[in-house]
């Protein structure tokens, strides 16, 4: 149902109001494609990623302006390290925490081992990794579990 | 007022391109350099894409702009930790 609104919304969105008969079809051939290749495994939260976007958005401006700041200023202040990343969230979760991270503030992510996230912080003096435990949450909150995290 | 809008935005947002190409050329490692690509264009084009839609008629063409944002969020998204793992395996190569 949700990849329905989506992938039907990403349609009507790129071809106007024309071509709804072939829309609907090619919406129905995408959705069911979509959960032969990624079966519905958790619940998706529509209304929860919507209620991340504020700080997703407010996250990429402060991201943006900082690597920016960076890279124009003489010493750059770069105190790069690594950090790893335990949590509860299936794997699919953690790969969505993973680009997440990759677009909020000083943190990258290099994929999981073990279960871990491996995590890139770009100074790791500037307190990047403060902010991930709440990104956990969300994450868990938009395929409807209540997370715990283990720093 | 409209003229004037897209000038300032898609300027900022070149600005932050600049950035995110200043950064690949002087950061230091990879890793680093994958920051200052992701960070810099997915602000760029935001800017970008904000600008134009000042010039845009219907909200259909806002629409269109928000999910042209939206897809290259989510690729770069995908791409930069898939490009970070890669280099990390690289790394610890004998």
């Amino acid at each position: 149902m949700h990849r329905a609104l989506l992938l039907g919304g990403a349609w009507l969105t790129l071809t106007g109001a024309e071509a709804l008969v072939l829309g609907v079809l090619v919406t129905g051939l995408s959705v069911w494609l979509s959960l032969r290749l990624l079966p519905a495994k958790h619940p998706l939260a529509l209304w929860r990623l919507a209620q991340h976007l504020p700080r997703f958005l407010a996250g990429s401006v402060s991201g943006g302006v900082d690597v920016a700041r960076r890279a124009f200023s003489s010493d750059m202040r770069l105190n790069p390290g690594w950090l790893e990343i335990s949590s509860d969230l299936p794997d699919g979760a953690r790969v969505a925490l993973g680009g997440e991270l990759s677009l909020m503030p000083g943190t990258l992510s290099a994929g999981s081992e073990d279960g871990k996230l491996l995590v890139h912080v770009l100074d790791t003096s500037a307190g990047f990794d403060s902010a991930i435990p709440r990104e956990v949450e969300d994450i868990a909150a938009i395929i409807g579990q209540t997370p715990k995290v283990r720093p | 007022m409209a003229d004037i809008a897209t000038y300032l935005l898609t300027g900022l947002g070149l600005v932050f391109f600049i950035a995110g190409t200043v950064g690949l050329i002087r950061f230091p490692d990879q890793f680093s350099r994958l920051h200052a690509l992701t960070k810099g264009d997915n602000l760029g084009l935001g800017f970008i894409a904000l600008g134009v839609a000042f010039q845009t008629d219907t909200w259909a063409q806002v629409a269109m702009l928000v999910l042209i944002w939206g897809l290259a969020l989510l690729a770069a998204g995908t791409v930069a930790p898939l490009v970070a793992r890669a280099a990390l395996t690289e790394s610890r190569k004998p």
